[in-house]
């Protein structure tokens, strides 16, 4: 088997490629827990894909049969009740385990030199993987689906002259119809395939120039370091059993918490809901986007707010990587995230009343983040650097 | 760190509690299903069944469900085919109403909801369900006007008529065919049409849990055990 196995490599090298960069890598020996989400990220996507793969098995993307195929993967498929859920809370724990992950990115400064393009890759994995999660909600074909679909495809007609041919062309009809599901469903396959494309890319740009750690030194000496395996391979299996334990609490005890009753209504053009509102992971942009009382300039601003991350390590002037060492930067962030949950809440509100002005007021405190970080960065009084580990 | 881990964990506990939205008040019901270790209760399944067949089927349909279907709630093959045939129907074909969908628009102003999935469909799922149908009072407000008056559907107007009356269908077993009972009997059959699955799951689940938990403390044993190396 040996022999075999180096005849093989000898040709194509993938076995020692493997080796080198899941086995022997070169891992800082400080990490702590908030870096096992990359990990699980990965772990969540293989979950996605393995379980969709199952439901296209028997799905149909059929205005008149949608709704009914979930019904009956839910009903008379062997196991299907468990990949279906799998899957639609999977979305949300693959959502929220990213949430930390770029959280974690932005406390200890992972998107700085020499880490930017590595940081990019994951942006872009971020913005794939919310076109994906908009497009497996419309699949279902509940009235959510089908509402959701409508109100996001209409924002592609504030652009400029061509707008409205732009949404005629992404709905291949005059309204969302059934070519809409149907390119919706290939993409909904295709998309998750490019994101394994860019999660290489984005492995290999860490491996290339090592993984930030929670001093964010650029650690040279031998001894900072340990193999991923066996020490983070440990570590992560401890971090994916925390996780598949509340994940399955969801899957078994509570797999509609996370998704909106209307769902479960078969979509109905004539029939608008009382209040249109996305999955949970996009409710803060979702708030962004309805602050602004002008159309044009919300869905310019829903779309900086995410695009913004792209120049954060130039946002960032502050020669200290790691948040740690950084007193008003740590305060700056706190308030940052907080704002964030407190969009994500008023995102699911109607807009109306106090639920309009909270709305503004955290929009503006999520771009003031972005906009104080230049100045903050430049004149903040630093914490000396552990220079040991 | 572990100061803004704390300040986070509270608020993720605050803003999950903020994100339960609010509706009608609809009062919480004691169901069976909602325990553990709960079967579906073979006699409950046919008082709910008795209930949908009389008096729902007059307008919504169960287009999901079939007489089969009675079969893996303790029914067997021949009680299923017998109830089919009392309905003057097949075992495999679904429950679906007589009522054309035309004239429930005609007559009512809007086609009737399939019920197989209402529970889950609605906010507060059998609990909805059950407030709604008792919820049309004796006395209605004078200022109310529309088709007809019920305390639990958002905006009162419902277009549905009182659907049950005291001893409206009598039931096999001899249980008096309250408001309530009918009610009760009702939304539990279409809890079990709208996740059959339901107690199965929670079930698994509580298997799947503890494999791991234990799994959760091997491997915390495992990790520990292997970084304890470095400090050598």
């Amino acid at each position: 088997m040996k022999k075999a196995i180096a005849w093989f490599d000898d040709r194509l090298p993938i076995f020692s490629y493997m080796k080198k960069n899941l086995v022997e890598f070169k891992e800082p020996k400080n990490l702590n827990w908030m870096w096992t989400f990359g990990s699980l990220a990965g772990i969540a996507l293989v979950i996605q894909i393995l379980s969709g793969v199952f439901l296209a098995m028997h799905y149909k993307p059929d205005v008149n049969l949608a709704f009914d195929s979930i019904q009956q993967i839910m009903r008379n498929v062997d196991g299907g009740w468990i990949i279906r859920n799998m899957h639609a809370v999977g979305a949300s724990f693959f959502f929220a385990v990213v949430y930390l992950h770029i959280g974690r990115g932005m406390y200890y400064g992972s998107y700085k030199a020499p880490r930017e393009v590595m940081w990019w890759m994951g942006i872009i994995l971020f913005f794939l993987m919310m076109a994906t999660a908009f497009m497996g909600y419309v699949l279902p074909w509940g009235q959510m689906s089908y509402w959701g679909a409508k109100v996001i495809t209409n924002l592609f007609s504030v652009i400029p002259f061509v707008g409205e041919d732009v949404v005629v062309w992404l709905w291949g009809g005059f309204n969302v119809g059934d070519p809409t599901l149907n390119r919706f469903y290939a993409l909904h396959y295709l998309v998750p395939f490019i994101i394994v494309g860019v999660v290489i890319l984005h492995i290999w740009a860490v491996h290339h120039k090592h993984s930030n750690n929670p001093t964010g030194k650029t650690l040279k000496k031998k001894t900072d370091f340990v193999p991923f395996h066996p020490y983070y391979t440990a570590k992560d299996t401890v971090g994916l059993s925390v996780y598949l334990i509340i994940f399955c609490f969801m899957l078994f005890f509570m797999p509609d918490y996370l998704g909106h009753t209307d769902n479960y209504i078969p979509a109905n053009p004539i029939q608008t809901p009382p209040h249109i509102v996305p999955e949970w992971y996009f409710l803060p942009f979702y708030a962004i986007l309805r602050a602004i009382p002008i159309k044009e300039i919300g869905v310019i601003a829903m779309g900086i707010s995410i695009a913004i991350l792209f120049v954060l390590p130039w946002l960032d002037r502050s020669k200290v990587v790691s948040g740690r060492y950084r007193p008003i930067f740590k305060w700056m962030f706190l308030v940052f995230v907080l704002n964030f949950f407190v969009l994500g809440w008023v995102g699911s509100k109607p807009p109306e009343g106090i639920y309009v002005l909270i709305s503004r007021i955290s929009t503006a405190v999520y771009f003031s983040y972005y906009l104080l970080l230049p100045f903050i960065s430049k004149f903040e009084k630093t914490k000396p650097e552990h220079e040991t580990l | 760190m572990k100061k803004i881990i704390f300040t986070l964990a509270v608020s993720l506990v605050f803003s999950a509690s903020a994100f339960a939205s609010s509706g009608n008040e609809v009062e919480k019901q004691e169901w069976s299903f909602n325990k553990l270790t709960a079967n579906w209760e073979k006699d409950k399944i046919k008082r709910g069944y008795t209930v949908a067949t009389q008096v729902c089927i007059n307008c919504h349909s169960f287009k999901y469900v079939s007489h089969r279907n009675l079969m893996e709630v303790g029914f067997s093959e021949v009680e299923a085919m017998a109830m089919a045939a009392t309905m003057d129907t097949k075992i495999n074909k679904p429950l679906l109403s007589a009522l054309e969908p035309t004239d429930a628009k005609d007559s009512f102003g809007k086609i009737p909801p399939d019920l197989s999935v209402i529970n889950k469909a609605r906010e507060g799922g059998a609990d909805y369900v059950y407030a709604i149908l008792t919820g049309y009072p004796e006395e209605i407000p004078i200022d109310f006007e529309g088709a007809n008056y019920n305390t639990a559907f958002a905006g009162h107007n419902i277009a549905m008529p009182a659907p049950l009356s005291e001893d409206l269908i009598e039931y096999e077993d001899g249980t008096p065919a309250t408001i309530e009972q009918m009610a009760h009997d009702v939304a539990y059959f279409l809890q079990w049409t709208a996740e059959p699955e339901l107690l199965k799951r929670k079930k698994l689940g509580t298997y799947v849990l503890v494999y791991l938990f234990i799994f959760a403390i091997l491997a915390i044993l495992v990790n520990r055990r292997i970084w304890a190396r470095l400090k050598k």
